[in-house]
């Protein structure tokens, strides 16, 4: 029986799920990890690149694109969705500045994408967009960084810090303890890599960094920038572990001299 | 009534149009700014109907940008034309045609060569040395034969844009006024001061 | 004025003995106004195949575009080049297409069809500009010095004549023709196959 609700995704199943988005869900799991960081006055993108073969051009393999000359988008699943979507929204904003003479707000592009995947959720003979996506950019004559996030459902929402694909929930459990408010640039791009390093084992040259801070301000980090602050981040890591052993040599010792005192103690009575 | 012109020397390309809007024998701007830059190497100068041609010259920008946001670099000088034209010519037989004139001018460069294209509302595109539309072109047009330079350097080529607009500041019943002039080269697109 | 001589220009083919020859002027004009000395009306279809298409400027560059995508699909499709007789078919049904809002064009063409001997054979073919095809064995001409190219190639072409005197008929043919049109000239181009 529940068979059959596999078929048709505008039918929900007798307990109201709709199979079919969670699903697509599902690819958004299996896709590489993307994360956003929000500073003070920046906004920081970093995804997993998955490793280029060695025959491969690496310039036709791209997870962050440009929507628009202020806005940057990443995403997480069906590579051939995410392109679909992404064509459909720089139409978008375009035919945006086109029509009221402005450049799109992130929460509108945000909006337009997220109603976008709404309606394949709803409509006949469509399946859901198997992608999630962060939206990140500057408004126009606003200085505040935006960051959104939209899912196969159609679902979106503003974010300080959020990832999505292969394992979010480590990285988003990562930058809840470790995301302040008002970060500089330098600290919003180190929390990103750090915060990708959770799950990317391979290192500096699987991650991609895009950097805005700024309207029309959009840069990529070459990857020898990335391997530095790697290296950097290592480094803390390595004195962060020595100062554990030595504070717990300390302790054994202190320890030690503690039973060897009480001992001494206990002889002279 | 408008005016617009163009010629292409050593490595560059020059653009000229009036900054003339009028309304029957009324003069309601003079400040209008007709040639548009539709990317770091393309101009485009526009002229005809009013309310059209702004209106297509903004639909033109931003799907030139779409073009180049979408393939992460900008249409060549050619395609951009090409595709310019085909949408005159389309328009031309749908239910509400155009009416704009163009001068498509950009700096090629895959072959390191200034293109000039002419246009017209029909979708007439023709690959030109130097081009002009409008009552200015009846006068501007035989003076280029004359004087137009391939070789010739910016600044004659400057020399002789002003001698065009000069003759038609002089013989045109009703005189086009100020003119914005645009250069287009290898290192991109500047306003220039005539 | 009509719509057919708003741009001007002419175009004139000829059969030879074992070739064929296109020629036209170079003229583009707004009616009397000159605004290209160089505008081709002549393109080429295939190694074999040549197409003049004099008439409005808009639609010969339209008309070109969409001839080259449908030899281009014909090729694809049948996996060989298009035969002259079958691409002045295909010329004939794209302009009846638009039989009641036409494209503005009477394309003449000039090809050789190989035979089964190895062999060329000249073919010429002009249309009008809803499609109606006339398979002429001497010559064909078509634009606004029409009327005059039928006079003077009627006075000089003779049969069988060899690639040089056909390039010497077809050039003097046009030549004198276009002197006495006021909308073509500027300049010309001839194709020797």
């Amino acid at each position: 029986m529940s068979r059959s609700y596999d078929r048709a995704l505008t039918v929900f199943s007798p307990d109201g799920h709709l199979f079919q988005v969670e699903y697509a869900n599902e690819a958004v799991r299996k896709g590489t990890c993307a994360v956003g960081v929000r500073g003070k006055d920046v906004v920081v993108l970093g995804v997993e690149k998955k490793s280029v073969l060695q025959l491969q051009d690496p310039r036709t393999v791209r997870k962050v694109v440009m929507l628009d000359d202020h806005v940057c988008l990443a995403f997480a699943g069906l590579t051939a969705d995410g392109r679909v979507l992404i064509d459909k929204a720089r139409i978008e904003c375009q035919s945006h500045r086109l029509t009221v003479e402005d450049p799109v707000t992130i929460e509108y592009i945000t909006r337009h994408i997220a109603g976008i995947q709404q309606r394949y959720t709803q409509s006949g003979g469509v399946r859901p967009f198997g992608i999630a996506t962060l939206i990140v950019g500057f408004d126009p004559n606003d200085t505040r960084p935006r960051l959104y996030m939209t899912e196969p459902s159609g679902i979106y929402s503003a974010w300080k810090a959020n990832a999505i694909g292969r394992s979010s929930k480590t990285v988003r459990e990562f930058l809840e303890k470790n995301h302040k408010d008002d970060m500089t640039k330098e600290e919003s791009i180190k929390l990103t890599i750090k915060s990708l390093l959770e799950v990317v084992q391979t290192g500096a040259k699987n991650i991609e960094i895009s950097v805005l801070d700024g309207y029309n301000k959009i840069t990529s980090l070459e990857l020898s920038e990335i391997e530095a602050i790697v290296q950097d981040i290592e480094r803390e890591k390595e004195a962060e572990a020595e100062r554990k052993r030595s504070r717990l040599a300390a302790t054994a010792a202190g320890q030690a001299a503690m039973l060897s005192r009480s001992a001494d103690q206990s002889e002279g009575q | 009534m408008d005016s617009s012109f163009a010629i292409t020397g050593k490595g560059y390309a020059i653009v000229a149009a009036d900054m003339t809007v009028s309304r029957s024998i009324v003069k309601m701007q003079y400040n209008e700014d007709k040639i548009k830059v539709l990317g770091s190497h393309l101009l485009m100068a526009f002229s005809g109907e009013p309310g059209d041609t702004v209106q297509f010259a903004e639909y033109v920008e931003r799907n030139i940008r779409l073009a180049q946001i979408r393939n992460t670099y900008p249409l060549p000088p050619p395609s951009a034309a090409s595709w310019i034209r085909r949408e005159l010519a389309d328009s031309l037989r749908s239910r509400s045609p155009y009416s704009v004139n163009l001068l498509v001018a950009g700096y090629d460069l895959s072959t390191h060569e200034p293109k000039l294209y002419w246009i017209d509302y029909l979708g007439t595109m023709a690959t030109v040395p130097f081009a002009a539309h409008g009552y200015g072109s009846y006068f501007a047009l035989s003076l280029l034969d004359r004087y137009h330079d391939p070789e010739a350097t910016v600044e004659e080529g400057l020399a002789t844009l002003r001698r065009c607009i000069d003759e038609v500041s002089k013989r045109l019943v009703v005189t086009p006024g100020k003119f914005k002039v645009k250069v287009v080269d290898k290192n991109g697109v500047r306003e220039v001061e005539l | 004025m009509s719509i057919m001589e708003y741009n001007g220009g002419s175009v004139v083919a000829m059969v030879g003995k074992g070739c064929v020859a296109i020629a036209s002027d170079l003229r583009l004009g707004n009616q009397a106004l000159g605004i290209s000395s160089n505008f081709q009306k002549i393109f080429p279809i295939t190694d074999h195949i040549y197409l003049g298409l004099p008439g409005l400027a808009t639609d010969v560059t339209t008309l070109k575009e969409q001839f080259r995508y449908r030899v281009n699909m014909y090729t694809i499709k049948e996996e060989r080049e298009i035969e002259p007789e079958a691409f002045a078919h295909l010329v004939s049904s794209t302009l009846y297409e638009r039989r009641f809002g036409p494209f503005f064009i009477e394309p003449v063409m000039a090809g050789l069809t190989k035979k089964p001997s190895g062999e060329y054979k000249p073919f010429i073919a002009a249309s009008d500009l809803i499609g109606c095809l006339n398979f002429a064995k001497d010559f064909v001409v078509a634009g606004t010095a029409s009327s005059k190219l039928f006079g003077v190639a009627e006075g000089l072409w003779e049969p069988g004549l060899e690639p040089e005197d056909l390039f010497e008929t077809i050039s003097q043919t046009l030549l004198n023709a276009v002197d006495r049109d006021a909308y073509s000239g500027w300049g010309a181009v001839v194709h020797v196959m």
